[in-house]
């Protein structure tokens, strides 16, 4: 209060002459500086080649929340088929690879964006895909079918016609079903009555059980795992799709992190360590996959 | 509803305090700075700060999200989970807090102002000791309230795999098939959070009410 | 660009997704203000069970969060019973939360009310039903008409999270698009954009609004 009193009493005015215009440029510029160091956010680094991997010694993938068996959370940790396969090749490699768990939506526009070097998740190989992606040497193998309540009247593909099926956005078994509703269409005249599509599988399951949806539609592999946990509940169809294989995904253009997983993974199929983890986790191993796919 | 579950739905609650705590540290100050830049009608900045706030306000908090995570990496800036939900919800409430502070600001009285700068204040000495203490007793009702929204708007960041409340209960809930008992243990959570805001609003109002008396 | 023209591309199901968005807000709002003046004048009531019955209703509303409420219409109504499909869910989930904060929004209208002129309507035989429909609404909605403008705006915006039960507005087009092709950032700036202009528009319907508040004031 003090000091106010003084200056207004005696002391000359040290901002009298100051244009206006350099008071506000000043405002200005804390405005800025407040913004920029109150965001403080980070950029992480993009793919890169496998020396410079090697160098930096830590790659970064990405891996899905919930498509039990193949990933899934369980008590906290993350486990399942991939995580497990994942663990093995940080072994042989040697490097640190962090794993970032999120939705399914984000995964491969986020290799594609850079923001991840892998995605170490279940992605099914099309030919849409091998457009824009290379994949490692594959880890399983599966097609996609369908899977309805106990008791449901749809004992086969054809009886699919004029019910809602429900799947997951963004996947293969999306693009599978289209397919199947347009050979349907061709075939009878009629096809699905609707295709909904979820963020994840678990909500699909959970409508499938409450009657929303008439049918699942996911891989072989998935929904005998759900069969296996609810055999009371649920009951797997027949298959609406072709056999594809299942591996990880790089962007196009990053053969470093390719060839540095791919090696690891040809030494854990050679150790028969790959085999006894698809008996574990899939039920059944796949021996005879080719090397590459690409 | 096992022991765990109850316990993986309190950690959700961590994490939607924790969130929620950070982004309001961050966006009522960015939100008074925004307010600044367009009471003192700074010539560029000042329209930028209008259509910023025009677009984050009228734009869902799960789009908002899903932009940060997914498609700034596009242009370079790539960021985990748990800061890209940060960003999201700090520039979502830093637009609703400029707006706030702003009506604040515009029913400042003009003479005081003027008062103040015949007295020799420098600009900050200004806003420091004269304006922003009546305007922060003017905004505090909004802000707390506009707290209590945030808070409720952060399970928008569930659709990028944080496990916040309601996504916790979400998945307690598809793995029992019972969703029932997890939701109405998160809305007690919940509950719990935003009465613990609203007695904090109170406290402060009371001793606003006891200073202004003295004074 | 090439991204954008993948969106141009997918046009009709983004429009899809925004025709959704639209019709679910204009259902939410038009129910949401009848139902809202309805409670309102529950809130009002003399009574007081009434009026604390209303209360509580709307402090529930008022402290869970929209999402939380989702998810216990669309998953937990079928363990008592009651399955809707996810449309339904999300537009009842709408109704039902934006219900209590217009009857709050009405509320804090009425409150300011002159006391005289509910008084000369009673004078004038005004009572019950017609009394609040000739004598309170109608200032009421009118003196309000800029708060629920926000709530609408709200409304829209609350829209956005009933993608996560798979009702295909505009966030949930939206983010299947950039799943299937890869174009998250042409996806979502668009999505961005196209939210804004819903905004804009119930701004400016709001801006005209008042005008003729104005015109009926004086």
């Amino acid at each position: 209060m003090s000091s106010l009193i003084s200056r207004a009493l005696g002391q000359p005015r040290r901002t009298s002459n100051r244009p206006q215009r350099a008071g506000v440029r000043r405002t200005a510029a804390l405005a800025v500086l407040t913004l920029a160091a109150t965001f403080g956010v980070y950029a992480t680094a993009s793919a890169q080649t496998a020396d410079a991997i090697k160098a930096r010694g830590s790659m970064t993938v990405a891996t899905e929340d919930d498509f039990k068996p193949f990933e899934f959370v369980d008590n906290g940790v993350p486990t399942g088929y991939d995580t497990e396969m994942l663990a093995l090749v940080k072994k042989k490699l040697g490097i640190n690879i962090t794993q970032q768990i999120m939705p399914w939506s984000g995964i491969l526009p986020g290799v594609t964006t850079g923001k991840y070097d892998m995605a170490v998740t279940a992605v099914l190989v099309t030919p849409e895909r091998k457009a824009v992606f290379d994949f490692t040497s594959p880890l399983a193998q599966s097609t996609t079918f369908y899977a309805v309540k106990k008791g449901s009247s749809i004992t086969s593909a054809d009886d699919l016609v004029g019910k809602v099926v429900g799947v997951q956005t963004g996947s293969a078994m999306l693009a599978d079903l289209k397919a199947f509703d347009e050979a349907m269409k061709k075939k009878t005249g009629k096809g699905l009555k609707q295709i909904v599509e979820y963020q994840s599988y678990p909500e699909i399951y959970q409508d499938l059980a409450l009657g929303r949806v008439d049918a699942v539609a996911n891989t072989q592999i998935n929904l005998n795992s759900l069969i296996q946990t609810r055999p009371d509940t649920f009951v797997i169809g027949k298959p609406i799709g072709n056999p594809v294989y299942i591996a990880w995904a790089v962007k196009k253009g990053n053969p470093g992190a390719l060839a540095l997983v791919d090696g690891a993974l040809t030494d854990l199929r050679k150790s028969g360590e790959m085999y006894a983890l698809q008996k574990k986790w899939l039920g059944a191993s796949f021996e005879s996959m080719p090397q590459s796919i690409n | 509803m096992t022991a765990y579950d109850y316990w993986s739905i309190t950690r959700g609650a961590l994490a939607t305090i924790s969130l929620s705590l950070v982004s309001i540290l961050l966006g009522v100050p960015l939100g008074l700075a925004l307010a600044l830049i367009r009471w003192a009608r700074v010539p560029v900045l000042s329209r930028l700060v209008y259509g910023y706030v025009s677009v984050v306000r009228s734009c869902p908090t799960v789009t908002l999200t899903l932009l940060v995570y997914f498609a700034l990496p596009q242009l370079g800036l790539s960021l985990e989970p748990t800061g890209a939900a940060i960003l999201a919800l700090t520039v979502s409430t830093s637009a609703f807090n400029c707006e706030i502070w702003r009506s604040a600001l515009v029913e400042f009285p003009r003479d005081q102002y003027d008062a103040a700068r015949a007295f020799a204040m420098s600009r900050w000495v200004r806003l420091k000791l004269i304006v922003f203490p009546q305007i922060w007793r003017a905004s505090l009702p909004a802000l707390v309230n506009e707290m209590t929204l945030q808070i409720k708007s952060t399970p928008a960041v569930a659709v990028i795999g944080i496990v916040d409340i309601t996504r916790a209960a979400l998945r307690v809930g598809a793995n029992t098939y019972q969703p029932l008992p997890p939701f109405i243990f998160a809305l007690l959570l919940y509950g719990v959070i935003v009465f613990a805001l609203l007695r904090v609003q109170r406290a402060l109002e009371r001793r606003q009410r006891v200073s202004g008396a003295m004074a | 660009m090439s991204d954008f023209l993948i969106i141009w591309g997918q046009r009709d199901v983004v429009l899809a997704g925004l025709l959704n968005t639209v019709i679910l807000l204009v259902i939410a709002a038009v129910a949401s203000i009848v139902l809202g003046a309805v409670l309102a004048a529950l809130l009002m009531s003399k009574h007081k069970a009434v009026a604390k019955g209303a209360a509580l209703y709307v402090d529930a509303m008022r402290c869970s969060p929209f999402l939380l409420f989702v998810y216990l219409i669309y998953f937990g109504l079928p363990t008592l019973g009651i399955s809707l499909s996810n449309w339904v869910s999300g537009a009842i989930a709408l109704i039902l939360y934006n219900t209590a904060y217009m009857a709050e929004l009405m509320r804090g209208a009425w409150l300011e009310l002159p006391a005289t002129m509910i008084e000369s309507g009673k004078a004038f035989g005004f009572r019950g039903v017609s009394l609040l429909r000739y004598i309170i609404l109608p200032p009421v909605l009118l003196r309000a008409m800029p708060l629920i403008s926000s709530q609408l705006i709200q409304i829209v915006k609350d829209s956005a999270f009933l993608t996560v039960i798979a009702v295909s507005e505009l966030t949930h087009e939206m983010t299947s698009i950039q799943a299937t092709y890869f174009i998250p950032f042409a996806a979502f700036v668009t999505a961005v954009a196209l939210y804004w202009g819903i905004c804009l528009t119930i701004e400016a319907a709001n801006g005209m609004l008042d005008k003729y508040a104005e015109q009926r004031r004086s």
